[in-house]
């Protein structure tokens, strides 16, 4: 089974891209939905994150992390308008509860926030091989080449963790504990324990890696041990202007009245 | 007691097994066998109920897995995984063994004299920490916590991998012991060899189909079988087949001692 972070591989435009505009781009496009408070701005980033998925042929990752997202959102929605009262009030609760408009307007605010700025970290994750990331880290960021393996190995277990839990729960579960029931505190108070086989084969596999690294030669590593080399073309010059104007409009935005 | 009736699953959009139908009594000693990828631990995941058939029934002591959670089927299935660093939750032998326990009964009297018949009949010493344990006795010990709780049905996915061969005569030895008790015993190998020490029946599995499923013995004389299923038979019987007629029974090295010296002994007498 495929995880959110996995490569996909492909030949589209932004597979060719030089993996520094992906994440030039990805990180304009999280930049831009942060500075803008216009529902509709944010509203049409969430869909340029789905065009963008579509270009690169993974449309359906794309419509699976927006899935995610929103079930996520829901609970961010709930705390927000539960927790904003200033603003008109349109609902008065028991126990002092009450909904504003700005409180639900808020709410629908950062919720599009969430989706828009996570979705194009995960998506240009899903188009960029690991080794182009730390390599595009070192070489043109001049980030030590240690905390860029660091960097992208911890994004490089997230998935591997994710499959150890499963597999640890199936173990569990075998044994009769209910892992496998529908209510959530039952459910978070039994997965608990079961911190403690993540942990001791997580440690095993870092450590592995670790010394695999290092019996490899890791510390002889300097900037300019990278194989490929990446270069800058006009697609690329195009992406980041394009960028650059996401987060221009992003900023004008805030003058729109709707 | 385990009936599986024209089962089919698919992970995502790929067909992993294709109509497969068989029926395990109780106190059988079965083993799954095929090439990496055939679908053996989708199988075994499929009889425990990890996993739910996209057509067809498993059906365990009349319970069907496709409706029942596997946490009801743990009363009467113990999984043995290949990994036991992913069972083992506890920080002593005891509370290990004790975890599994107090989850399925309420009795403390059963629960501690169970402890201590585990204990000793493995030989832990009930305060070490299993994560301090060797590779093998962290397996006996995960085998341990399944026993105590006395399930009806033992499946064991690749119980042997990573196991020196002490180790593994030891695990299967308990097993052995337990199928000899009237545990119906499912088994996932790689081993020939101990599939063939072990195993009263063999299902082989390849590309997600049943392609045979028969006595062990008989099995391991059917070449076109084991081609198609990328299995090598045990060293002794590929030696005997090569040895040609008057060997199609041997199996094992005791048996190939013993058929050798017949010959001898008579081939003397003849000369005699």
């Amino acid at each position: 089974m495929r995880s959110f972070f996995d490569y996909i591989p492909g030949n589209s435009f932004l597979h060719r891209l030089n993996p520094l505009s992906r994440i030039f781009l990805s990180f304009m496009i999280s930049i831009a939905c942060f500075s803008s408070k216009s529902h509709l701005f944010l509203l049409l980033m969430i869909l340029l994150n789905l065009v963008l998925a579509a270009l690169a042929g993974i449309l359906n990752r794309g419509m699976e992390l927006l899935k995610n997202l929103s079930k996520f959102s829901v609970f961010i929605f709930v705390l927000q308008v539960l927790f904003v009262r200033r603003g008109e009030v349109l609902l008065e609760m028991p126990f002092n509860i009450i909904i504003t408009e700005d409180g639900i307007s808020t709410a629908i605010i950062i919720v599009l926030r969430l989706i828009g700025a996570t979705m194009p970290l995960a998506l240009m994750l899903s188009i960029t091989q690991m080794n182009d990331l730390s390599n595009i880290l070192v070489v043109k960021l001049k980030i030590p080449y240690k905390y860029a393996f660091a960097f992208t190995t911890a994004l490089r277990f997230i998935p591997i963790f994710a499959s150890e839990m499963s597999a640890i729960i199936e173990a569990q579960v075998s044994r009769g504990v209910q892992l496998d029931t529908k209510n959530i505190f039952k459910k978070t108070r039994l997965i608990l324990p079961l911190c403690l086989p993540l942990l001791i084969t997580s440690m095993k596999k870092i450590e592995g890696s670790a010394i695999s690294a290092e019996i490899r030669g890791f510390y002889l590593r300097t900037g300019e041990s990278c194989y490929r080399k990446y270069f800058i073309n006009w697609n690329d010059v195009g992406v980041l202007l394009f960028a650059v104007i996401l987060f221009i409009s992003a900023v004008f935005s805030n003058n729109i009245k709707l | 007691m385990i009936r599986l009736q024209n089962v089919c699953f698919n992970y995502d959009r790929d067909r992993t097994l294709t109509d497969i139908s068989f029926h395990i009594n109780k106190g059988e000693f079965a083993a799954i066998i095929g090439a990496n990828g055939a679908g053996k631990s989708t199988l075994c995941r499929l009889l425990n109920g990890l996993l739910k058939p996209s057509s067809g029934s498993v059906e365990i002591n009349g319970l069907d897995t496709g409706h029942t959670k596997s946490s009801v089927l743990a009363r009467q299935i113990g999984f043995l995984f290949q990994n036991p660093d992913r069972q083992i939750c506890r920080n002593t032998v005891a509370e290990e063994i004790l975890f599994g326990l107090e989850l399925l009964y309420k009795d403390r009297e059963f629960i501690a004299e169970r402890l201590e018949k585990v204990l000793s009949m493995f030989g832990f010493s009930a305060e070490d920490n299993p994560f301090n344990l060797s590779r093998g006795e962290r397996q006996r010990l995960a085998l341990a916590s399944l026993i105590a709780v006395e399930p009806e049905i033992l499946i064991l996915d690749e119980p042997t991998t990573g196991l020196d061969y002490k180790e593994c005569i030891e695990i299967m030895e308990i097993v052995r012991e337990m199928n000899k008790k009237g545990t119906t015993v499912i088994m996932v190998c790689h081993d020939m060899e101990v599939v063939l020490d072990y195993a009263e029946r063999v299902l082989v599995l390849s590309g997600g189909k049943l392609i045979a499923d028969g006595e062990t013995r008989s099995v391991f004389c059917m070449n076109d079988v084991l081609e198609q299923a990328s299995l090598i038979p045990p060293q002794m019987a590929s030696l005997a087949g090569r040895l040609g007629s008057g060997f199609e029974d041997v199996f094992t090295v005791e048996e190939m001692t013993e058929l050798i010296l017949e010959k001898s002994n008579e081939k003397r007498r003849v000369e005699v």
